[in-house]
């Protein structure tokens, strides 16, 4: 087994060679295992290819934002166990209540109140302070309340604190865009390296089926499926997985291995007595994988939008996500009246939006890098 | 009306001068560089060569040397960070570097047409061939053809270059490589131009069909008194059909002169090069001469003569100082300071 | 040709198949049996074998599945449980027409908007506009939807009051109006689709025709005899006018909205697979053939570009028709989508299974009507497949 990796090895270093355009030199690869060539490879086709991903703008916004939102991500678990929010239940984002207690000056009629935001009528202000008098303060619990110094980002319908939410969400975020995508590179990069390398009916099955999925809109059948199932947030990734797995990954993913299968180490491999599985699991899907990254970074774009819309819909089962901040916030009718509660609609909103751009930047660069004929010249 | 378009290409009447004297094409000191993010990058430098009418001309070097540069600067094609710093392309007398854009645009195809490199895919997928020659009719003929016209004319032309005139409504993926190309020269045809640029007109094509398609080059050259400018590699297809030569080499025209002395007696250490790199079949039985050492980056040019880093005969005097091109017999001229030094014979490597 | 539809229509059947089934087996894999939900199991055994059979719940489960499979291809879907007794079908073929209308309206609007700035933004490469264009459609491409059609109605309804913030039509004003909704949308997509099949008549006509400037004066005809079309049909309903306008004025912004997540898909494809083109040599050649510049960019190579554009919009039809669902559940829009959503939420498992069914068979029919089309476009296909 040994000799035979090795011979490969070399076959498959030269191929390296020309993809990544580093310089190897003779007997480099023969002490070592494949899989450290591979890495070796890899590291320095890396170092080579970050030059050429640092041009790109884009993808350095993508990388950024991304960096920004797992700092994000990390604030929370900080912020609670050593930060400004440490041990205090109010900080809860699922649990906790705090209203902003604000003082308004009670007035006699509705057409004495000159500013809204300081004075009350005394009829409406019955409602907090009982028997109060034109003249008097009264003070109310509000929420939601807008930014304040407890609160960075206001609290929202129920009191509790945004800025909590929001940190708390990112997390779940990530969570879910990284089972996605585990999910898929592992059922696209078998899909397609199976469907090319074995051919007749297994492909012919498995792209119709790629069709299928491709065909079908992800968000109605997501919608059924959670009307059946309680969906949580893996079960979620996993779908969102499957279905992007199976679907157009799959299919890009089968050319590319079909371009692998014809590469001279497979035949060498072959000819040393390699059974199919050896070559699909060490000679395939090892040269497949960059491109299925490339595809990941795809998925965890939609995974985040999809979870985002989903919940948003009132559908999935978690404590708390951005969609379900901005849901809430819907449903209790904060949304219709413009900009004025901006703090439930702009941060959870935009938190979606730019986490999703991050990676659909970051990926965008990476596919320039691997597909030399997108550069500009 | 189409016999009396064929005519008019045989001689242009609004020139002053009789038609022997004034060359089809003069080009004069023509220089082309490419702007890039590290610099300029000397693409044509100083290309000088009149063009007689009905005669053809070959520009021959190896890739990357200028000579598609010189075609495209010719036509104005070049891509956009292109820069034409000096020089005059005179067409007929007329300098075709003074137009205006839109002037431009009406000469081509009209005055000047081209055969590209790879006639494969010369043709647009989407739309039929004739379709394709169809347009060029409408955009430069005046007035516009009646599409019975334009069928008229384009069977004949389909006849002229050996094409069943049957194919005109066929799309080009239902041509074979040489029926595309032999329709690129029935397309470069349909405006009588005055001069057609055939850069690497047979470069895709297997060695037979090759064959054919500068068999119908001559004869339209011939037949139709075309002037024609050749470019290619291949210094063989070079020989076969060209009047004149210009050996090119990093952008300039090394060696210039009648196809027969340049074959005969080439003067330039790099002419003799190349031709001894090629393998002869009627001459006597030689080991082929390697041409060592790479292209010049021409980022940033070799001093003095841009040769001199590969040349043989080199002496100190090449990499200071500019030979000229100048001539050595009437009509072949060289840019060597040491031409006399070149064997008469071409190279022979002794194992 | 229609022997290519044909085989097309058979390879959507059995795609339609699969996607029934995979419907059916995951009905199957809910939690608990649904024959509980019917069935008290204190009343006698035999009564509840009647019920299980009558119900069709007694046989195996591979007769079930071809139950399904068979009822839903005749059209019986069963009956509502929310709206009992109306059938599922009758519930659905209410909303269909004005999803199909959201649907196509958006899907043009984001196709011609996105192609025709796609197209130019790559010509300009590098300009000041091919920046922000690119960086607007990446950034409507990532946008969180839902959020998005909030953002729009906030600015565009609630404080420009330009549009109506949600609905389908205004019900003070229909209250005593002599037409239901439906009479007059009906005689909206009727009047549309008259109009559209002119259009496409005329450019279908105008290929065939020898002359250039007869298939330019045929395409314009076209044109013209649909716009006539539409103002005389209108002329001559002049009760039922002012309602149409009402539902036209609830449609704007949610179309709008819709067509411009979509667009920036479309724009961004384009403008890449144009600078693909670009670099092909039968641009190189069309330049030295002295085609004018305008004419380069439409002719030669916004055709060829528009090629794998059309390719894609199968991926983008999914994604569009998932936006129609959000898009109508934000703008309170009675159409497919809503209904799904609602029918989900309520656990109305019949009328939920049954419009995705028929979303199903949606986004099959329009990816029928792409391949035509692409099958139109590109002569290499045409030729193998309609030879």
């Amino acid at each position: 087994m040994v000799i035979k990796d090795q011979e490969a090895a070399e076959l498959l270093e030269q191929d390296l060679e020309s993809v990544s355009g580093v310089e190897l030199h003779e007997g480099d690869a023969l002490p070592e295992s494949l899989w450290r060539v591979r890495w070796r490879l890899g590291w320095a086709a890396l170092k080579k290819n970050w030059k050429l991903f640092a041009e790109n703008k884009i993808g350095l916004i993508g990388l950024f934002l991304i960096l920004f939102f797992a700092l994000m991500a990390l604030a929370f678990p900080v912020f609670r166990a050593v930060g400004p929010w440490q041990d205090d239940a109010v900080y809860d984002p699922i649990i906790g209540y705090d209203a902003v207690v604000q003082e308004l000056e009670v007035v006699a009629t509705e057409a004495d109140v000159v500013d809204p935001a300081t004075q009350i009528d005394a009829v409406n202000a019955q409602l907090w302070c009982f028997g109060a008098l034109p003249g008097d303060t009264c003070e109310i619990p509000r929420a939601p309340a807008p930014p304040n110094n407890d609160h960075w980002l206001g609290t929202d319908p129920l009191g509790r604190d945004v800025a909590s939410q929001l940190t708390y969400s990112t997390r779940a975020a990530f969570f879910l865009g990284a089972v996605a995508a585990i999910v898929t590179v592992v059922v696209a990069t078998t899909v397609g390296s199976m469907a090319a390398f074995y051919g007749g009916w297994l492909d012919n099955f498995l792209m119709r089926l790629a069709d299928l999925v491709l065909l079908m809109p992800l968000i109605p059948i997501l919608i059924v499926v959670s009307g059946m199932f309680t969906v949580t947030m893996p079960l979620l990734g996993v779908m969102i997985g499957i279905l992007s797995g199976f679907g157009g990954t799959a299919i890009v993913l089968k050319s590319q291995a079909l371009s692998v299968k014809v590469k001279p180490f497979i035949d060498a491999a072959r000819v040393s007595g390699g059974s199919n599985m050896h070559l699909i699991f060490k000679h395939v899907i090892p040269n497949v994988l960059p491109l299925s990254f490339l595809y990941m970074m795809f998925t965890v774009t939609e995974a985040v939008s999809l979870e985002a819309t989903l919940s948003f819909f009132g559908l999935i089962e978690a404590p708390m996500t951005w969609g379900i901040m901005l849901s809430t916030a819907q449903t209790q009718g904060y949304l219709r009246s413009g900009l004025e509660f901006w703090w439930l609609l702009i941060p959870a909103g935009l938190a979606v939006s730019l986490l999703a751009a991050g990676f659909f930047f970051a990926g965008r660069a990476m596919d320039e890098v691997i597909n030399p004929r997108l550069r500009a010249q | 009306m189409t016999e009396t378009r064929l005519d008019t290409a045989e001689g242009d009447l609004d020139t002053p001068v009789a038609n022997g004297e004034v060359p089809i094409l003069e080009v004069n000191n023509l220089v082309m560089n490419y702007e890039m993010k590290s610099g300029m990058v000397s693409a044509v430098e100083g290309v000088s060569f009149k063009l007689p009418r009905g005669k053809s001309l070959g520009l021959v070097g190896e890739s990357g040397c200028g000579k598609t540069s010189v075609a495209l600067t010719l036509m104005q094609l070049t891509a956009n960070n292109a820069r034409i710093l000096d020089g005059e392309i005179k067409l007929d007398g007329e300098n075709l570097l003074e137009l205006s854009n839109e002037e431009m645009r009406r000469r081509r195809w009209n005055d000047v047409s081209m055969v590209f490199q790879g006639a494969m895919n010369s043709w647009n997928p989407v739309y039929t061939v004739g379709e394709q020659i169809r347009e060029t009719m409408d955009i430069h003929w005046d007035p516009k053809p009646t599409t019975a016209e334009a069928r008229a004319k384009i069977e004949e032309l389909f006849t002229l270059v050996g094409i069943n005139p049957e194919m005109i409504d066929r799309y080009p993926h239902e041509f074979s490589g040489g029926m595309k190309q032999r329709a690129v020269i029935a397309m470069a045809l349909a405006c009588d131009p005055k001069l057609i640029i055939a850069d690497e007109p047979t470069t895709a094509l297997d060695v037979i069909v090759q064959e054919q398609i500068l068999e119908e080059l001559r004869k339209i050259q011939d037949e139709l008194g075309m002037s024609i400018i050749y470019i290619s590699h291949d210094i063989a297809v070079i020989a076969e059909i060209t009047n004149l030569i210009g050996v090119m080499y990093a952008g300039k025209i090394v060696e210039l002169g009648p196809t027969e002395d340049i074959f005969a007696n080439p003067r330039h250490p790099y002419a003799w090069l190349i031709l001894s790199s090629t393998p002869s079949v009627t001459g006597p039985r030689r080991v082929l001469a390697p041409l060592e050492g790479e292209p010049p980056n021409l980022l940033d040019p070799p001093s003095g003569c841009r040769f001199h880093p590969r040349c043989p005969f080199a002496t100190q005097k090449c990499a200071d100082e500019e030979p000229p091109l100048a001539d050595i017999a009437p009509g072949h001229a060289v840019a060597c300071w040491h031409h006399d030094q070149v064997p008469a014979t071409l190279a022979k490597v002794e194992a | 040709m229609l022997r290519f539809i044909a085989k097309r229509l058979v390879q959507m059947a059995f795609l339609f198949f699969l996607f029934l089934s995979l419907v059916f087996f995951l009905l199957q894999a809910q939690p608990g049996d649904i024959s509980s939900q019917f069935i008290n199991p204190t009343i006698p055994a035999e009564v509840q074998q009647q019920i299980l059979a009558r119900l069709g719940l007694d046989g195996s489960i591979w007769s079930q599945w071809w139950n399904y499979i068979t009822n839903f291809f005749t059209g019986n879907l069963g009956v509502s449980f929310s709206q009992f007794p109306e059938p599922v079908i009758d519930v659905i073929g209410e909303r269909i027409p004005r999803t199909l209308f959201l649907f196509t309206f958006a899907t043009l609007l984001s196709y011609i908007m996105g192609f025709t700035l796609g197209k130019r933004v790559a010509w300009k490469r590098g300009g000041f506009s091919e920046y922000t264009v690119t960086i607007g459609g990446v950034l409507l491409y990532t946008v969180f939807y839902p959020w998005f059609g909030i953002l729009m109605i906030l600015l565009f309804a609630s404080t420009l009051g330009w549009f109506p913030i949600s609905g389908f039509l205004t019900p003070e004003f229909w209250r005593n109006a002599p037409y239901t909704g439906n009479e007059v949308f009906g005689q909206m997509l009727l009047s549309l689709t008259i109009a559209g099949i002119v259009v496409v008549a005329g450019l279908i006509l105008a290929r065939r025709a020898e002359e250039r400037s007869t298939a330019r004066i045929i395409r314009r005809g076209g044109y013209a005899l649909s716009v006539l079309f539409l103002a005389g049909f209108w002329l001559l309903r002049p009760d039922m006018r002012p309602y149409a306008t009402d539902i036209i004025h609830h449609t704007i912004l949610p179309v709008v909205t819709l067509a411009l997540v979509a667009f920036a898909g479309t724009m961004l494809l384009t403008r890449s697979s144009m600078l693909e083109t670009l670099k092909e040599d039968y641009i190189l050649t069309a330049r030295a053939k002295g085609v004018p510049e305008s004419d380069i960019r439409d002719h030669h190579a916004a055709r060829n570009a528009l090629l794998p554009v059309v390719t894609s919009f199968i991926l983008g039809l999914a994604f569009i028709i998932g936006g129609g669902v959000v898009t109508e559940t934000i703008f309170s829009w009675p159409g497919m989508g809503s209904l799904l959503l609602t029918a989900t939420v309520i656990e109305d498992v019949p009328l939920a299974t049954g419009a995705l069914g028929f979303i199903g068979i949606l986004a099959l029919l329009a990816h029928l009507l792409v391949d035509i089309l692409y099958n139109v476009l590109d002569p290499r296909v045409r030729v193998q497949g309609g030879r």
